[in-house]
């Protein structure tokens, strides 16, 4: 085997290593999917999070996935953060205070 | 230059007030009433201004409360013996498992894979599929997806264990995203059936 072959082969090895690392490792649809509400709550620690996010990134079937869980969380709180307490009941809990403080 | 209340007033000023609007938006929703919603609101301020000392400062202020207002509609509700919104845990797909596919996604992938149908839903649909879950299902929606509680917060306030508020907020998802996905059907927002092809 000459040198040149023999340089060609630890350069080939190197450079499947060095990607191999590079390259986030791949969980598989299921497991992603079955972590996505612990993933959109923020309730995943940094690597399993990085994991997961890394899966949703590049998978084109889990990604819709994900999106659908986005909009029907927007929706919600859009729909539920709209009411407010009313001035009146402010007001009424405003004077409640100052009476309970002067007692 | 005005007298300076001694006890911890200003301070319960400064640190709950400022919840009144997430208060009274979770009462409402848990007793499903403007006018139960101010009393529950106004219970729930009152008993917290009173224990103001029991409240341990530095942890979330939006929680105590929270536990303060569920534990007093609790109370009413049992006072009043309100039996009526109790609904099996099963209401929709029978005992619907931990499944990772969501079945919903799988009925709007061949014409909405993004759930966009969410967003043209009127927010009373929303509210009103809110209002008909069960009381441990629907507050741990709201405290999480509204309010943004984390797992552990939920889990001391509803006094369960995080496996508990997770299974709840699970199931609670599907339920309402089967009750509005079947409302978007019937409006004609969506057809009928699809992607079963496959």
């Amino acid at each position: 085997m000459s040198f040149l072959e023999r340089l060609k082969g630890i350069l080939g090895r190197g450079a499947t290593g060095a990607g191999a690392h590079v390259r986030p490792e791949m969980i598989s649809c299921r497991e992603a999917l079955s972590v996505v509400y612990e993933f959109l709550d923020g309730e995943l620690e940094d690597e399993s999070h990085a994991r997961v996010k890394a899966h949703f990134d590049v998978c084109r079937s889990c990604y819709p996935h994900l999106k659908l869980e986005e909009s029907f969380r927007a929706a919600l709180r859009k729909a539920a953060v709209g009411e407010g307490a009313p001035q009146e009941l402010k007001a009424r809990i405003g004077e409640m205070l100052s009476r309970g403080d002067d007692t | 230059m005005e007298s300076k209340p001694s006890t911890g007033r200003p301070s319960f000023e400064e640190e709950a007030l400022p919840h009144l609007d997430a208060v009274y938006r979770f009462a409402l929703r848990l007793s499903g009433a403007r006018d139960r919603a101010e009393d529950l609101t106004q219970e729930t301020f009152l008993r917290a201004f009173r224990s103001w000392e029991q409240y341990t400062p530095g942890t979330r202020c939006k929680s105590w409360l929270f536990t303060i207002c569920r534990n007093a509609f609790l109370r009413r509700q049992e006072r009043s013996r309100r039996h009526d919104e109790i609904v099996q845990e099963n209401v929709v797909g029978g005992g619907a498992g931990m499944e990772p596919v969501n079945p919903v996604w799988t009925s709007v992938m061949g014409v909405d894979p993004e759930g966009e149908f969410f967003d043209s839903l009127v927010d009373e649909t929303i509210l009103e599929a809110i209002d008909g879950l069960q009381e441990e299902y629907r507050s741990a929606v709201l405290l999480s997806d509204v309010e943004g509680l984390s797992y552990a917060e939920i889990a001391e306030l509803m006094e369960v264990p995080v496996g508990t508020v997770k299974s709840r907020l699970f199931r609670a998802r599907r339920l309402l995203q089967k009750v509005l996905y079947d409302y978007a059907v019937e409006m004609g927002h969506l057809p009928a059936r699809t992607g079963t092809d496959r």
